[in-house]
């Protein structure tokens, strides 16, 4: 077994990772590590060849591999070691981690570990679609894989379930293919895309939203031959006289993501049932001390820039390694509002917030209380389930000595 | 003849819904923008809208079969497809550096194809 | 033209089962089977349950050939090296009704030869399955588990290894009677073979009116099932089955745990016309979820990662009860022809007794050899992901692709993936690969692992896009290159 030291180990060298550990040598740690089981860095930003990335940090459009190169000459430059084609087998509170690749099995003893894995896609079975199990079923960021990766096209009339942006996405890169993209159907009364992703990649080629429907049955032999699809009622009951089936050879599915957390259940860090990721403090600590974690394995975010930055918090206290204050509070989501991050709070100070609503809302103001008293309030124009809200707000010691719970909630 | 239309901005991801009144010619934007860039869109969308294109390029000799490639600039609507005939075609010689251009002045736009992404040759 | 001396049709659990009985003799046994793989239909759509015998009539082969695969399988899983385990049956009763049931079927079992069966009260069950309310049980400690897949994988990769030829993606289309056996027309080429076996599953009567006129009719029973997570795999110990309901023959939805820690709800028991329409549905799902948490109320809703249907070769139809015995017989007027018809539950358990009755029908007009040398491997050695870091860094150090993980949720590496694609019997599905490695078995179902299996097949197989198929002959994955289309 090869024994290695390290001060910072990073779990992912996707663009939180990468983030992380420039962040980490910024605040002083000499010896990092980034591990990541593909043969590349930058996780999901390399098949993501359309642009969008960085513009609120940068000022600049640019495509994900560009974001993703930016990030990965800084961490060479800084030599930082990277360690690809590695899987992480085992991670422990003692902050060991156990991992493997065609040198051998890897024994890395860490002071703090940063876990930055991303997440995966849900799956035709998170939402029971019933029917025949043909092949030709896709998730989105597989379909991409293969369209951006591979040069290899899954399939040549689409249809799409799902539009979050990883779906709009994948239907302008369809289309750009010659692939016939038959529609793009969607559960909810509004696309779940960011609206310029709408414009850019739907609208743009007259490829039809559903908006209000479902896929409720898949029909194909061996490879799929066509779907129905179907309006849903308010309660997402399907209107059976509204049934139409639409042929095609291929389905994508872009039903969400779920933030992969496997190493973290299983040394027992206290995850957050509304993220999918890890309970955090203030500095993206996990539950177990100098374990944080950041990007898309603590929370799905919408934006890279905001994941970036972010993860640089992350990186910066897993460097200098706080020490665990005894005063803490607890934030809590409450009316209107689906998530917050970070869920508790030990020390004082200017701490940034990331919220999501539970549902569209217009002209609400949105309050940090405890006991009925404002600690914070801003007013919220318009939100949407979608886009995630960042704010800052103070919390003082006299707050964290009274040990209660403070909530997150929208109100008029 | 004028028209008022709402268009969604794309340039950013907050996606303000811009009110605008055009002719094709002459434009005149009502209400919406968050910011000037979202002027200078308005104005492109209504008079000659453009898009930043991103494809990729077969790649020949490199550790992967293909290199993702953008547009050097916004490219006219409706050159679009006439251009991604142009890449579908192009085949490029691994090594390749971000930014190298791998088509000058496609499709007659005077716009270029530039590579996003380093490939590497394959060691034999 | 092909030569044989005998023909299986069908690659299921029990053409495989006969295929290995065969190989031991010196004689030429071939299989051809329709699907990309062996277990295409029936056999790997079902719960893997290995059957005491409690459930058959006294006095049917479905009892007679259950209680002795039973008495077979231990050792024979050691033989040829699949997973098995003894975890043993509860079969609980809630009602006074379902009480004086359980004591009919230990009659019943102890009569069919069944060892060791037990009625326990309330306070016994409620220590070895605290998540399972009930009155009283019976226990069946001879009834197990395994993978059927697995299991018929064993036999017909064991079966190769001795020169059985097995053809795959092979259609039988016609069979004619010749001077000294039969022709056998395929979509692959004609075979002759002096005996054939219709083990042909759910197409037993279209195989078998190929060449004689069927004097019974099939009547295609579906059972859903829905695969739970993980992550609940310790709500139950051992199975847990309910009274079996009075009409349709069949045992009712069950709680099954699998040798990989997954929990299976099913099956379902649906009579339908197209006997290969493996379709789920809504309602049964949601029908299946709410017959399982009668069972184990804690089954939470949200639980289900995967959802499959297995089809039953019935005999009988609804209308007459749903229950027949298996025909296993020589045809009079086609000596030569075996048939083996209605082989539903407890086919998977009876397949070995199943497979030494045809071989003595064979040996009647056959005079069967034993070979002196038997080859025995066990394909299922323990997966990379149970071994120690001592094992696992030293094979690492013989070949480092068993350093690259392939399949992140089910620890596969890319040493086991290629290993599986080189099985003796030519099948390279991804499905192929998942029953051999469980690659794509996990909670992302194949997110991660896919692309990289393409890879592999492509870069060391030489595969070819239109050569990557999902599971079956027609079920191909991808359309096109998006570039270079016109370059090879």
């Amino acid at each position: 077994m090869i024994e290695l030291d390290y001060d910072v180990s990073i779990i992912g060298g996707g663009p939180a990772g990468l983030a992380a550990a420039l962040s980490a040598k910024k605040n002083g740690a000499e010896k990092i590590l980034i591990l990541d089981r593909n043969s590349w860095f930058g996780g999901i930003l390399s098949q993501c060849i359309h642009d969008g990335f960085g513009v609120e940090e940068t000022g600049k459009s640019m495509t994900g591999p560009e974001y993703a190169e930016i990030y990965i000459e800084s961490v060479k430059k800084e030599k930082i070691d990277l360690m690809k084609e590695t899987m992480v087998l085992n991670l422990d509170k003692n902050k060991t981690i156990i991992a493997i690749n065609k040198k051998g099995i890897h024994k890395i003893n860490s002071k703090s570990v940063i876990l930055s894995m991303g997440c995966r896609e849900k799956t035709r079975w998170n939402i029971m679609v019933p029917g025949d199990r043909p092949s030709g079923i896709y998730t989105a960021g597989v379909a991409q894989a293969f369209v951006n990766l591979y040069n290899i096209l899954p399939g040549k009339n689409v249809l799409i379930l799902g539009s979050g942006d990883v779906g709009l996405i994948i239907a302008r890169r369809l289309k750009f293919e010659g692939v016939n993209v038959l529609g793009v159907v969607e559960i909810l009364p509004y696309a779940s895309g960011l609206p310029r992703n709408v414009v850019q990649c739907l609208d743009d080629y007259d490829i039809p939203l559903y908006l209000n429907h479902t896929v409720c049955y898949i029909k194909g032999n061996e490879r799929l031959e066509s779907v129905i699809i179907a309006q849903v009622d308010e309660d997402w009951n399907i209107i059976e006289s509204s049934k139409k089936e639409i042929k095609c050879d291929t389905l994508i599915l872009s039903l969400g993501l779920i933030p992969e957390n496997e190493l973290s259940k299983d040394i027992g860090i206290k995850i957050d049932k509304n993220t999918g990721g890890p309970i955090v403090n203030q500095f993206l600590e996990t539950s177990v001390q100098n374990i944080f974690a950041c990007g898309n394995c603590l929370q799905v975010y919408d934006t890279v820039d905001l994941l970036s930055s972010d993860a640089k918090i992350a990186g910066k206290y897993a460097a200098q390694k706080e020490q665990s204050n005894k005063n803490e509070i607890f934030v809590q989501p409450g009316e209107g509002i689906r998530q917050i991050v970070p869920q508790v709070i030990n020390k004082a100070g200017k701490i940034k917030f990331n919220i999501r609503v539970s549902k569209p809302y217009k002209s609400k103001t949105f309050y940090l209380k405890v006991d009925n008293k404002i600690i914070y309030k801003k007013k919220i124009n318009w939100a949407n389930p979608a886009n995630m809200i960042s704010f800052s707000a103070e919390i003082n010691s006299v707050l964290l000595k009274s040990n209660k719970t403070m909530e997150a909630l929208l109100d008029d | 003849m004028t028209k008022r239309k709402e268009i969604t901005c794309i340039v950013c991801p907050i996606g303000c819904k811009i009110l605008i009144e055009s002719d094709g010619k002459k434009f005149k934007l009502i209400s919406g923008n968050r910011c000037k860039r979202g002027v200078d869109y308005a104005r492109s969308e209504a008079l000659n809208p453009e898009r930043m294109l991103t494809s990729s390029i077969l790649v020949e000799n490199g550790i992967w079969p293909l290199v993702s490639v953008k547009s050097s600039k916004p490219i006219q609507k409706e050159m679009i497809f006439s251009v991604l005939k142009e890449i579908k075609r192009k085949k490029v010689a691994a090594p390749i550096q971000v930014g190298q251009i791998l088509i000058r002045n496609v499709s007659g736009t005077s716009i270029d194809i530039l590579a996003t992404k380093s490939i590497e040759e394959i060691k034999k | 033209m092909k030569n044989a001396d005998i023909a299986i049709i069908g690659g299921g659990v029990v053409g495989c089962s006969i295929a290995w009985e065969l190989s031991k003799y010196k004689i030429k046994t071939i299989v051809l089977e329709m699907g990309s793989d062996v277990a295409s239909e029936t056999s790997k759509a079902n719960s893997g349950v290995i059957h005491s015998g409690i459930n058959s009539a006294t006095g049917s082969l479905k009892a007679k050939f259950c209680v002795q695969g039973n008495k077979m399988i231990e050792s024979l899983s050691k033989e040829i090296g699949f997973s098995l385990k003894w975890i043993g049956k509860y079969v609980i009763a809630k009602n006074d009704y379902e009480i004086k049931e359980l004591d009919r079927l230990k009659e019943v079992g102890e009569k069919n030869g069944v060892e060791n069966l037990r009625l326990v009260d309330k306070k016994t069950i409620k220590k070895s399955e605290p998540n399972v309310p009930c009155e009283k049980a019976l226990w069946v400690p001879t009834a197990g588990i395994l993978l059927p897949y697995e299991f018929t994988i064993s036999l017909a990769q064991n079966a190769a290894i001795n020169k059985v030829d097995f053809y795959l993606e092979t259609k039988v289309k016609a069979i004619e009677k010749e001077k000294d056996g039969y022709l056998i027309k395929t979509n692959n080429g004609d075979f002759n073979s002096k005996i054939v076996i219709n083990s042909s599953g759910l197409n037993c009567r279209n195989i078998c009116s190929m060449i004689e006129e069927p004097d019974f009719n099939v009547y295609p029973c579906r059972g859903e099932y829905l695969v739970l997570d993980k992550t609940y795999g310790n709500l139950v110990n051992s199975m847990i089955y309910p009274i079996p309901p009075k009409e349709k023959g069949v045992l009712g939805v069950h709680i099954t745990p699998t040798i990989e820690g997954n929990i299976l709800l099913g099956p379902s028991a649906e009579f339908i016309k197209d006997g290969f329409d493996k379709r789920t549905t809504k309602k049964t799902m949601n029908d299946l979820i709410k017959d399982a948490q009668d069972i184990v109320p804690k089954i939470p809703n949200n639980s289900v990662i995967n959802a499959y249907s297995g089809i039953r070769c019935k005999l009988a139809s609804k209308k007459e009860g749903g229950w027949a015995d298996y025909k296993i017989y020589e045809s009079k007027n086609n000596p030569g022809i075996v048939n083996l018809l209605g082989i539903e539950s407890p086919g998977l358990t009876a397949a070995p007794a199943i497979a030494n009755h045809v071989r003595d029908i064979i040996s009647n007009s056959f005079d069967l050899e034993k070979k002196s040398k038997i080859i025995k491997k066990n394909y299922f050695t323990k997966h990379f992901s149970e071994m120690n870091a001592k094992e696992q860094n030293s094979l690492v150090k013989k070949d480092s692709r068993w350093g690259r993980i392939i399949c992140r949720c089910e620890k596969v590496t890319e040493a086991e993936i290629i290993k599986a694609l080189s099985n003796p019997l030519g099948a390279k599905t991804l499905s192929s690969v998942k029953y051999r490695t469980r690659a794509g078995m996990g909670r992302c179902q194949g997110g991660f692992c896919k692309q990289h299996i393409v890879r592999i097949m492509q870069d060391e197989f030489n595969m070819k896009l239109d050569d990557i198929k999902l599971k079956s002959p027609k079920s191909k994955m991808f359309f096109n290159k998006s570039r270079g289309v016109n370059d090879d």
